[in-house]
């Protein structure tokens, strides 16, 4: 389980976390969900120890982030982590050279899969395209807990449908995927938590099947009470 | 092989196509260069010769390749050398940060110490400056041998290697012909990247105010090694050789604490 608890970070005198505590359970597929500038891709950084917070933690499986966890969680940010210079191919050998976790076979699954050519060059690639392999390079890690920042932003809508098609794929079975996006009406069926955060705080933390069992609301209908309220 | 050896690899791998321009660069301007002064030197002699002859039946003038390298065009690509490599300096780290590919994610996500990125980058450094001076070293030889071919025996004279390196001030000062000025020299060179590279960090890490924390601790640790190296020889009585032994010490405590503080920056402060 991925434990945030009461995170705190300020910039430039304004609190972008104040106080941000949730959970993301393996196995299931937590979404944080919020406007623009609410501090999500943050969360995910501060997650990772990519960026510093004021105070507050962060465990993985009950032990905090350290540098041997990145074999277990991987983290598929919103651009590009490999030099232009690279081919694709390079680039998964890079992979290979540093994580004990890299999984070739999946690799090469998830080349075929979303049908890339691992010759081209990364600074050759379109969005759409980037954005593929992106999730390739974190996906193709055994790892037990994936964290997206943005899957599908500024991509067209065929790479959208193929990118959509991982979550209900055999890729991420037995995986903890933690994911903001704001394509909810896409997604909503795959997602089974939802954890809305508004100014820097988590203001409704659900389980989506019982909201909509219960309730008879989706996660949009639970946003606009949030936000519009 | 470790981690640190494969991102040293990584490191030198990247700036391959730069480091193959510079040293084609300084091949084919020496070369340009040397050949179009020893035609222009062996016309003059042609003429003297001439002159000589007619007017006081004059000796032939000789020359050696020694003579033919001091002028500053020469120099010129080993200059440029030099300021891409410390332009280079900074974009090792910022190159990472801007851009479409931000790849100081990746190296921070490494399931490796961070302490490796940081010497990997600070060997890579090194390894490309001993790597152009391997080459110009190298070239040397090669551009003596070309001399050797295009001027007539009766004009050759031959230089001796240490002849060669003191008739070029820019050679001169890269290539100190004393072991220790050579080891002092370029010891000081890397403190500087050190102090540089924390510099960097300190600015990633605090971004605005981080500007004005690495000015401040780059310009404290130029001023303590150079303030007390006046200090030294010009108010003290101490001998030349502890002088010396004291700069080094200064030196390396200034090169300690900025690898202390590099470490630490990257292992808790480091912000993508």
């Amino acid at each position: 389980m991925i434990e945030v608890v009461n995170l705190r970070k300020s910039y430039r005198r304004r609190n972008v976390l104040n106080g941000v505590s949730f959970t993301a359970e393996k196995g299931q597929i937590t979404c944080l969900i919020g406007i623009n500038g609410a501090g999500k891709s943050t969360v995910l950084r501060a997650i990772m120890g990519l960026t510093q917070v004021n105070s507050g933690t962060v465990h993985i499986d009950g032990r905090p982030m350290s540098r041997e966890l990145y074999e277990k969680v991987s983290f598929i940010p919103d651009r590009l982590t490999m030099p232009l210079g690279m081919k694709m191919e390079e680039a998964m050998q890079f992979m290979a050279d540093f994580y004990r976790s890299w999984n070739p076979a999946r690799a090469k699954e998830l080349i075929q899969f979303f049908q890339l050519n691992g010759n081209e060059k990364i600074g050759h690639l379109s969005k759409g395209t980037a954005a593929k392999f992106n999730l390739a390079i974190g996906l193709a890690q055994d790892s037990e807990y994936v964290l997206m920042d943005e899957p599908f932003s500024g991509i067209d809508m065929f790479s959208r449908e193929q990118i959509a098609d991982v979550f209900s794929s055999d890729l991420l079975d037995g995986r903890g995927v933690l994911l903001t996006t704001h394509e909810i009406a896409e997604m909503e069926h795959l997602i089974d938590k939802a954890v809305i955060m508004n100014n820097g705080t988590i203001s409704r933390e659900f389980d989506c099947e019982q909201i909509r069992s219960d309730e008879g609301k989706s996660i949009v209908d639970v946003m606009r009470e949030v936000y519009l309220a | 092989m470790s981690h640190y050896l494969k991102l040293v690899h990584m490191e030198i791998h990247r700036f391959r196509y730069p480091l193959a321009a510079m040293m084609g660069l300084t091949l084919v301007w020496q070369m340009v260069t040397l050949i179009i002064h020893v035609n222009g030197k062996l016309d003059r002699a042609a003429d003297a010769l001439i002159h000589n002859l007619l007017v006081n039946g004059a000796a032939l003038e000789r020359f050696s390749f020694a003579d033919m390298i001091p002028g500053m065009l020469y120099s010129l690509p080993i200059l440029a050398c030099i300021a891409a490599l410390s332009v280079y300096v900074f974009l090792i780290w910022y190159r990472d940060w801007y851009g479409r590919v931000s790849f100081i994610y990746r190296l921070l996500m490494l399931p490796a110490s961070r302490k490796h990125v940081y010497l990997a980058k600070l060997t890579a450094i090194v390894l490309l400056v001993l790597g152009m001076l391997s080459f110009q070293l190298l070239l040397l030889p090669v551009e003596q041998w070309v001399f050797k071919l295009i001027v007539p025996a009766e004009h050759f004279e031959a230089s001796t290697f240490g002849d060669v390196v003191s008739a070029n001030l820019v050679l001169d000062v890269l290539l100190p012909r004393n072991f220790d000025r050579f080891a002092l020299s370029y010891l000081l060179g890397i403190a500087a990247v050190i102090v540089i590279f924390t510099a960097i960090l300190l600015e990633r890490s605090y971004r605005l105010a981080g500007i004005l924390y690495a000015v401040g601790y780059a310009s404290i640790c130029t001023f303590v090694f150079l303030y007390t190296m006046y200090l030294m020889w010009t108010g003290s009585y101490l001998y030349p050789e502890e002088i010396i032994a004291i700069e080094f010490a200064i030196g390396i405590l200034i090169t300690a604490v900025s690898i202390w503080l590099g470490f630490r920056l990257l292992k808790k402060k480091i912000t993508v």
